[in-house]
């Protein structure tokens, strides 16, 4: 293998506008944005919730999500290609080795990531946000919605970490997905199918792709962090 | 005088400590009451309990002569007090939206809001922070936009937790002639603090808590 030639020919892809490589990044950007775009209201609210409220099962609820964050994708993957097969209990709805099964399986994955991030910005919150806004008179859901406003930047911040999660995942992509070409191949499941057939051009471009997109989401944190420290 | 607020009995205990346990005590419509005491004697857990920040033990506690259930307030009754932190937290966005934040939550829109924004903008002598960043204020313009803050809502109760507190010079100077003004405009007060010149202030009722109990000073 040649390394050097390999990385020339990853560059001349990608800046030729090649549209398998483009249409590639395209699915994996769609994907994982609809499953970030789905995922990230309810598990706000879960984590405002959870942050906020004390009831029964409370702790249990946020070992859960805890314990969640290390769960291994593919898993999450296999779990969902037994619920989504033609014999399994969601057999019916024909999803598997489709996009909206790679984006059921990713909203999975970024959940737990989601709600533990916006629980610590709530826990972290100062506690007379809330209190300075029902006692301005807000509804509890307008003080639910400004305490999360004064802490945006954390939970902006989680949104960027499911990002980062879900769009590099390759287990739970290549399960349900079936990195069919055109239809499910993302980055990642791209990346190890052109490995293991030996084409590291398109390997070595679509990870340079990811790559970007994992310092854009470094430097999107620190800007964010920065802002958030001007507090 | 015209009860405004008034509770039979009041007690707040943490675990085996019995904080307070006030007997009868009314705050009277238009008038300022003062409230002395030890640092840790209770007049922050009272001053929140009556803002429904905090649980308490409440009987006979009535609001313009209507009894309350003490837990969550109703609507009504929060819209007619205001408690205002002894470090007063301004929401991340400007002196502006922070002043007009209460008129929004009661759906006053439009230029009616945008006056009262500005009458009380004008009141607190704040005009000129309009461009600052909440949290680049200094403690002493934090509070003047926390007294603009309560007072556009002309609330019928005004909850004060030491407001001069870590307050020197001229702005502590500017907060006390706020709540002068208010108390010449005949505005119900509670005050918790230490402040002499505060306490001293014409119209004020004095009291002190110790061991628990309330007793006029």
């Amino acid at each position: 293998m040649d390394i050097l030639e390999s990385t020339r020919q990853a560059f001349a892809l990608l800046f030729s506008g090649d549209a398998e490589l483009w249409t590639i990044i395209w699915i994996s950007m769609r994907v994982s944005l609809i499953a970030l775009a789905l995922a990230t209201p309810p598990a706000v609210v879960l984590g405002y919730v959870l942050a906020h409220k004390r009831f029964p099962g409370r702790r249990i609820l946020i070992v859960l999500i805890q314990g969640l964050l290390s769960f291994p994708t593919v898993v999450v993957g296999l779990i969902l290609y037994i619920l989504l097969t033609r014999q399994g209990p969601l057999g019916s709805w024909q999803l598997l080795f489709t996009q909206e099964a790679m984006i059921m399986g990713q909203a999975v994955i970024a959940f737990p990531v989601l709600a533990a991030f916006a629980l610590a910005a709530v826990q972290g919150a100062d506690p007379r946000a809330h209190e300075t806004a029902v006692s301005l008179g807000a509804s509890p859901l307008r003080a639910a919605l400004t305490t999360l406003l004064e802490v945006r930047f954390a939970v902006v911040a989680g949104v960027f970490n499911g990002f980062g999660r879900v769009i590099s995942e390759v287990g739970c992509a290549m399960m349900v997905g079936g990195n069919i070409a055109g239809v499910t191949r993302n980055m990642p499941t791209a990346i190890a199918l052109e490995t293991s057939k030996g084409d590291f051009a398109q390997g070595i471009a679509l990870g340079v792709v990811l790559m970007l997109f994992a310092l854009g989401i470094s430097i999107a944190l620190g800007l964010l962090q920065g802002r958030g420290g001007l507090k | 005088m015209s009860a405004l607020l008034s509770f039979r009995h009041l007690r707040k205990s943490f675990g085996e400590r019995k904080l307070l346990d006030l007997g009868p005590f009314a705050i009277g419509e238009g008038e300022a009451y003062v409230i002395t005491g030890d640092n840790g004697s209770g007049k922050t857990t009272l001053l929140r309990i009556l803002a429904g920040l905090e649980p308490g033990e409440i009987a006979g506690f009535e609001f313009r002569g209507v009894p309350l259930t003490h837990g969550r307030l109703p609507e009504n009754v929060r819209h007619d007090i205001v408690y205002v932190h002894q470090h007063p937290y301004l929401f991340h966005t400007s002196v502006v939206h922070n002043i007009g934040y209460g008129l929004a939550a009661r759906r006053v829109d439009g230029a009616e809001r945008r006056r009262m924004e500005e009458e009380a903008i004008a009141w607190a002598g704040v005009g000129d922070l309009r461009s600052v960043p909440p949290h680049q204020l200094s403690g002493g313009e934090k509070q003047r936009v926390a007294l603009a803050r309560a007072k556009v809502l002309k609330p019928r109760l005004f909850l004060l937790d030491e407001p001069t507190a870590n307050l020197d010079g001229e702005a502590r100077g500017q907060a006390i002639a706020l709540i002068r003004q208010l108390v010449q405009d005949q505005s119900s007060l509670l005050i918790a603090c230490h402040d002499r010149e505060l306490i001293e202030l014409p119209g004020m009722r004095r009291f002190h808590l110790e061991n628990g109990k309330l007793v006029a000073a």
